[in-house]
């Protein structure tokens, strides 16, 4: 029995591999798979499929950031990201006021600033924080006073970008007052002040200033009882991972990597069941011939004439939107894919003596069809699974770009879906858009590339195509 | 009842529809291939039983409504003096287990994908008979060896592309024994197969019947097996017996111009008449069933025929002496 088995596969094998589109399929199939296997190591957000839509779990990049290796095919350069830690510590207690001082360097060596500068410490107690940052050339730009009162140890984090307004309108006005009062103090950037050379019109205008910057987190305690851990400070850059960011600062990249497994699931699930039925369908109707046949042929014309995407829409609406009901949505209606070949199939089988013979013995209807039709269907059933898939998959992705997919699950169509609506072509963020659909499309592919190549080998008359 | 007969069909027919066009089924018209009209024998129990005819003559039909493949149009079919024209699925599955069939191609009669395995063991599943897997073995060995397939395991794991027609032929045998029935038919069962190894199966068959007390029901062209092998034989023609009678009978002493005919074509390799290609006294082909003739339907292609076979009434198949029937008007003047 195994034996038999493996040499049919050996056989099959030495076929499938004379199909180059086959064998690129596979390529890309194989690929999908160790993308599912080893997601916790190639995504670099492995929580990604879970939070998606937890909008703590990215706070910490920047928004709507192109992927970093555009940085090669620009002339100014964006910063990219960097975590700093161990930084210049200084302590100083007089017994009244605890003063914990932490000096971080930055490197700036971009052309475009960074996205944010955060500060992260766990801490406990009652504190004042200052932060400032000081400049290459010596300029020190005041950004935050935040006080935080603790009783257990807590995340503090400390975002600098939108409170360096008003130290860079600051810095701005002391070296050109009449260009920058022009200016409404809420339109400027001010990192883009920050990290720009002191010049005449220096707040419209940006020369990247290059050299180390000091970011001094200053912390105040009174009563000296607070305690600080692991400070550091992140510098999330301009620039982000493989393929960016959205405007809600994901990693798209890691939202490709766990859609894979989405789409997997979805199309080979919604293939597999509907090409069981529809085999399964159309094998009894042919056998049972007569009456019973022409009603199973008009129901199955009912279901072929109704157009699916205005039924799956509505369905969706109608029932909360979840992965499992969308699945058998699309069962409802793909089954009907291989039903007219089958049937045509099954009518030959049928005429065969050995049904005739099995039926002399007393075989049953059940016995005929499962033991001894679709047995030979399978070669068949395979195939147009094969390429089923793609349309399910591109279903889905359909029916989640319209806003009705599960949010519980990351799926490339809600990927797309969030980039159309936040108007991600129109604002030029091309790295949310073109790579969903690429892959969206490239699982297509591979399942119509193997699914040809095996309608190739496993019914031959279609050799000559 | 006639209890002497295993089997009794009493005239048995099947008239299958003709699609109609739209301006018949206005008009009502109803037509029909009428494959077999109105067709009676008996088989006694232990005999065997030949019906003989050329493609086309219905006897492959009566087989299979006699299989209940195919439902009687009209007539009775009688088996052990019950009545089984019409049974249940129950009653219909008992029948299945008395009844059995060989096929004529031994190619298309067994799956494909079975293995001689599965193709034994099948009828013992359907029927639930010997639960144990090891005693369903012993079963299939048993049925193997009866046919002379040895060794048998070694057979059994066999795909039937890898067997010869004349091997194959005798699985088909061995299932179609595999339940025990009381009868067998046998639509041409060694027609496909080449000459040298149709006597030894026919021997095999004859062999088989008497250790197991089988009756068959043999169908055939081929009047030269007949009269070796059967007991009884009938003569078939568009659907009506039109001769029965014991092989010497028919064979030696025929009363039907159809049966004489027949005779007449039959080849005989003997030396110095090999190259003599044979004047067979009929002309033309068997008429469609669709279409049968007026009169006694032999009448266009019997070269005895006369104005009055069109005329008269169909003639009945009456007893000429002995159990020797004959169905035409004009047998004692030809």
């Amino acid at each position: 029995m195994f034996k038999d088995l493996k040499y049919k596969l050996n056989e099959f094998w030495s076929e499938f591999r004379k199909v180059k589109s086959g064998v690129v399929g596979l390529v890309f199939l194989i690929i999908f798979i160790l993308m599912i296997i080893f997601e916790p190591l190639i995504s670099p957000f492995p929580e990604a499929g879970k939070r998606w839509r937890d909008i703590t779990y990215w706070e910490d990049n920047s928004k709507s950031a192109p992927p970093v290796w555009t940085n090669l095919f620009t002339s100014k350069k964006y910063a990219r990201s960097e975590t700093l830690t161990a930084p210049i510590e200084n302590v100083t207690d007089n017994g009244r006021v605890k003063i914990t001082e932490y000096e971080f360097d930055y490197d700036y060596k971009a052309d475009r600033p960074p996205g944010d500068i955060i500060f992260r410490t766990e801490a406990t107690g009652n504190l004042l924080f200052i932060t400032e940052i000081i400049r290459p050339d010596g300029e020190t730009v005041s950004i935050t006073r935040n006080n935080y009162n603790f009783s257990k140890p807590s995340n503090v984090r400390i975002a600098l970008s939108n409170d360096s307004k008003n130290g860079a309108y600051e810095l701005a006005t002391k070296f050109d007052k009449e260009n920058t009062l022009s200016i409404p103090k809420q339109s400027i950037d001010g990192f883009n002040i920050l990290f720009s050379k002191v010049q005449e019109n220096m707040a419209s205008t940006h020369d990247p200033l290059k050299g180390t910057y000091k970011i001094k987190i200053r912390i105040l305690n009174p009563g000296s009882t607070g305690v600080l851990e692991n400070p550091r400070v992140i510098v999330s850059g301009s620039v982000s991972g493989i393929l960016g960011t959205d405007n809600s600062k994901r990693d798209i990249w890691s939202g490709i990597v766990a859609g894979v497994k989405w789409a997997m699931l979805i199309g080979l699930l919604t293939s597999a069941l509907s090409v069981a039925i529809g085999v399964i369908y159309g094998v009894i109707s042919a056998y049972l011939g007569g009456f019973a046949d022409s009603l199973l042929q008009r129901i199955y014309e009912i279901f072929v004439s109704m157009p699916v995407l205005p039924v799956l829409i509505v369905l969706g609406a109608v029932f909360k939107p979840s992965i499992w009901i969308m699945i058998i949505i699309m069962c409802v209606f793909f089954w009907t894919g291989p039903v007219k070949t089958v049937r045509s199939i099954g009518l030959q089988i049928k005429e065969e003596t050995y049904i005739e013979a099995s039926k002399a013995i007393g075989a049953s209807n059940t016995r005929i069809i499962f033991k001894h039709m679709i047995p030979l269907l399978i070669p068949y059933s395979f195939a147009s699974m094969a390429l089923s898939v793609p349309s399910a998959i591109v279903y889905e992705a359909t029916i989640s770009m319209l806003g009705l997919g599960d949010p519980s699950i990351t799926s490339w169509g809600q990927i797309l879906q969030d980039a159309n609506s936040a108007g991600a072509v129109i604002q030029g963020l091309w790295w949310w858009v073109v790579p969903p659909g690429l892959m969206i499309s490239l699982v297509g592919m591979t399942f119509a590339f193997i699914g040809f190549a095996m309608d190739k080998i496993l019914l031959p008359k279609l050799k000559t195509r | 009842m006639n209890s002497e007969y295993l089997v009794e069909v009493k005239d048995l027919k099947k008239w299958f529809p003709v699609r109609r066009d739209f301006s018949q089924v206005i008009k009502k018209e109803r037509k029909f291939v009428k494959a077999v009209d109105g067709v009676s024998f008996g088989i006694k129990k232990g005999e065997i039983f030949a019906l003989i005819g050329e493609s086309g003559c219905g006897k492959t039909t009566t087989a299979k409504m006699i299989m209940k493949l195919h439902e009687a149009t009209a007539g009775q079919l009688i088996f052990e003096n019950n009545d089984v024209t019409n049974v249940d699925k129950k009653r219909l599955l008992e029948y299945r287990k008395e009844v059995q069939m060989i096929f004529q191609d031994p190619y298309a009669s067994m799956n494909p994908r079975f293995k001689v395995r599965d193709v034994l063991e099948e009828p013992l599943l359907i029927h639930k008979l010997y639960a144990d897997r090891d005693e369903r073995l012993e079963k299939m060995k048993d049925g193997l060896s009866k046919v002379k397939i040895t060794p048998p395991e070694e057979f059994l794991e066999r795909y039937p592309h890898m067997l010869s027609g004349g091997q194959r032929q005798r699985i088909a045998t061995a299932r179609s024994l595999m339940l025990s029935p009381k009868l067998v038919v046998m639509d041409e069962p060694v027609s496909m197969i080449d000459l040298s190894t149709r006597a030894e199966i026919l021997y095999m068959l004859k062999e088989l019947k008497n250790e197991m007390d089988l009756t068959y029901l043999y169908i055939t062209h081929d009047l030269s097996t007949a009269r070796y092998f059967t007991d009884r034989i009938a003569v078939m023609y568009l659907g009506k017996v039109v001769e029965m009678g014991t092989p010497e009978q028919i064979i030696d002493n025929s009363l039907h111009p159809y049966t004489k005919a027949l005779i007449a074509a039959v080849c005989e390799p003997k030396s110095g008449k090999v190259n003599i290609v044979k004047e067979v006294p009929i002309k033309g082909e068997i008429p469609s069933a669709a279409n049968i003739p007026q009169g006694c339907r032999f009448h266009p292609r019997c070269p005895y025929a006369k104005p009055s076979c069109i005329s008269n009434p169909e003639p009945k198949l009456i007893e000429h002496n002995n159990d020797h029937f004959v169905a035409c008007d004009r047998y004692k003047e030809i």
